[in-house]
């Protein structure tokens, strides 16, 4: 980022937290959190500050303009304190993060790109662990958002609230959900249940989600004197996810269940008597249904309906009871977009790079080095190569925050 | 009142856990009646389904988490439990054992107070009981790890770990952390550990020297910090082929222990 354009994001970000900056959806308990934030020029963490009330914490963002902010997850007798021992730990959020970096997506990424730092060699997609070209490590990836990615990163977050609602029992005001203001979501739980779990508990509730540690037995698929018996549809929990994702990969095309490593006899069998095999959903599932498709080939269907109902969520987040997370109605300083929260039983029809638009004013001249098409709002842009472009301010800021633009004076 | 004055956590622990189960053996006789009053004593959110669901216990998943998670057997995980809007189907002698870890920890927190008076006969006899317990305390050895580091004895998960970063491979932050734990643990020089990372395009000698002296215990809370457990390995997605010695150890130091035990026959 040249000074001109970190002089223009950093005054359009004071411009934000001076006028737009909103106290709804921030957490409960402001006093209890220990905040941190990321400065843009120098890319340090301010860390260990607390406040009392909102008007402090607005105060200190207009003063620092950092690019990117933070808070405790956890709640802290003394969250100003330096050390961990100091803080006094008095419990923590429940917090789940599904963000695109970590998943596999349709779009395989197509629109990230990488340059190596050894020998500037240049590539797109999923970045490799070293350069194709001199072997360094030293690669430096520049991520876009596609509106596959946060697709993906949805359906994700709508599995992980079912669990969370169906089987946890939490209530849709217990849970916030939020869209990142990058390419994922957030669900926090702040309800007091939650707050004394130990990591070990918080481990369990990962697992659980993400399908870690499940046995097929515990959950009635068993293999007895040739005969197999496995869950139903309507069964609860995670029984029923395993038979409902066994369904789903029996009704997609045959070359998933080839990707599984079964055989192409098997899976000709299968594909043969589909319509016997989704019938027998009806009654005692399709275990025993077609002749040749034994205990061996199920399990691998069973495991892959597993994956295929499981959470992608980042296990790190979740089960670390100090993690510092955005801040809710905050700037992301890779998109200039905010933390945003996603109204109760909105997901579906929540359009991010709609809600998450913090600028809704004035235009910005900027010079675009080389950027794919994208939608900010209702307006598409781009694609743009080494050319001058008059945009709306949430369109320029969304490119100079990505660093593939720079501002015209 | 004598286990509590003479104040010894090892001491605390077998006393509470030998009561937890007495409690627990006499409670898996009784009518389900007593199990749930019992249960609600300690808060807990149970109830006791009719007959006609199967006349099961269901619990709330805090409370089972909160005893349960200890546990190492795969019918204790929540992900293979029956569980609806919050609740864990449970059967009673299920619920007993789990009252007994909640009962282990309830002794153990009355343990804790120290604050009275013993009349001077019983405290010259919880003097001797001291000097007893630390008798046999003595005699529990503790294993010591051998000086050299034997990479043959690295579990699967280390080995991987190990062969990525000397091939000048990208780790994860949870992947460092088992390595370089491990590595500390098995008696690796830091400084040896450090130059491990060398290799690595992004490597900040002063970053890896504060981390790895952290770990060491030679700065900061000065603990020396031990291996993730294979069941939060496992989490993570640091646990890769494990192996038959695998199914047998729930820890990747006990691995290279039993490891160095089974192929370092005295060489002489």
């Amino acid at each position: 980022m040249q000074p001109q354009t970190l002089k223009f994001v950093q005054s359009k970000f004071l411009e934000y937290y001076q006028n737009s900056f909103r106290e709804d959806a921030l957490p409960v308990s402001l006093e209890k959190r220990e905040f941190g934030a990321l400065l843009f020029k120098e890319k340090t963490m301010v860390r260990h500050r607390s406040f009392l009330q909102f008007g402090q914490l607005r105060e200190f963002l207009c003063e620092l303009v950092p690019s990117d902010v933070y808070y405790s997850s956890a709640y802290y007798d003394n969250p100003a304190a330096d050390e961990m021992g100091k803080k006094g730990w008095a419990g923590a959020d429940l917090v789940f993060d599904i963000d695109a970096d970590h998943i596999q997506t349709p779009c395989g990424k197509e629109h990230d790109t990488w340059i190596c730092g050894n020998c500037d060699f240049v590539g797109k997609g999923v970045t490799p662990k070293e350069c194709p070209s001199c072997g360094s490590q030293k690669i430096e990836t520049k991520t876009w958002i596609c509106e596959v990615c946060l697709e993906t990163t949805k359906r994700e977050t709508e599995k992980l609230l079912d669990m969370l609602m169906n089987d946890f029992g939490f209530s849709t005001d217990e849970m916030r959900v939020y869209f990142s203001g990058h390419r994922g979501y957030h669900v926090h739980i702040q309800a007091e249940t939650v707050r004394c779990f130990d990591q070990a508990a918080r481990k369990e509730i990962v697992d659980y989600i993400v399908g870690t540690g499940l046995d097929f037995d515990s959950h009635g698929f068993r293999s007895a004197g040739g005969v197999i018996s496995g869950p139903a549809l309507e069964s609860s929990g995670w029984s029923g996810r395993i038979a409902r994702g066994v369904y789903d990969l029996l009704n997609s095309s045959p070359q998933e269940l080839e990707n599984l490593g079964l055989s192409k006899k098997v899976v000709k069998m299968l594909d043969e008597h589909k319509n016997k095999v989704l019938e027998s959903w009806k009654t005692t599932g399709p275990w025993n249904t077609v002749k040749g498709v034994g205990e061996a080939s199920w399990k691998k269907i069973v495991q892959r309906g597993v994956e295929l109902q499981s959470a992608k969520i980042d296990t790190v987040v979740t089960t670390d009871v100090h993690r510092l997370i955005r801040l809710a109605n905050t700037l992301h300083g890779k998109t200039a977009l905010k933390k945003t929260i996603v109204p109760h039983g909105k997901l579906e029809e929540f359009d991010p790079l709609k809600s998450a638009v913090a600028f809704e004013r004035d235009m910005a001249k900027v010079f675009v080095h080389e950027s794919p098409r994208f939608r900010i709002g209702d307006e598409f842009y781009g694609p743009f190569k080494e050319r001058k472009e008059e945009l709306p301010t949430a369109a320029a800021l969304f490119l100079l925050c990505k660093g593939v633009a720079e501002v015209v004076v | 009142m004598m286990v509590s004055a003479i104040d010894d956590s090892y001491l605390k622990k077998r006393y509470a856990l030998l009561e937890a189960k007495r409690i627990s053996d006499f409670l898996k006789e009784e009518p389900p009646e007593t199990v749930i009053k019992i249960a609600k004593f300690f808060n807990w959110k149970i109830r006791r389904l009719s007959i006609q669901e199967g006349g099961k216990f269901t619990l709330h998943f805090a409370d089972f988490l909160r005893n349960a998670s200890i546990f190492h057997e795969k019918e204790w995980k929540l992900v293979n439990r029956q569980i609806v809007k919050g609740e864990v189907t449970l059967t009673q002698s299920e619920a007993v054992r789990l009252l007994e870890e909640e009962v282990k920890r309830h002794i153990e927190k009355r343990l804790q107070t120290t604050d009275f008076k013993l009349p001077e006969t019983i405290a010259a006899r919880v003097d001797h009981l001291k000097q007893l317990l630390m008798l046999r305390k003595g005699e529990l050895k503790t294993e010591e790890m051998p000086k050299t580091i034997v990479v043959d004895a690295f579990p699967p998960c280390v080995k991987a770990l190990y062969t990525a970063i000397t091939g000048g491979h990208h780790l994860s932050h949870m992947g460092r952390l088992t390595l370089t734990t491990f590595l500390i643990n098995i008696g690796m020089d830091a400084e040896d550990v450090i130059n491990l990372y060398r290799s690595l395009s992004d490597f900040n000698e002063r970053l890896t020297r504060y981390q790895v002296e952290h770990i060491a215990g030679a700065r900061g809370s000065r603990t020396k910090y031990r291996p993730p457990k294979c069941d939060t390995l496992r989490t993570h997605g640091i646990c890769i082929n494990p192996d038959e010695t695998c199914e047998r150890i729930r820890h990747p130091l006990k691995y290279y222990q039993r490891k160095l035990r089974t192929t370092q026959k005295p060489s002489s």
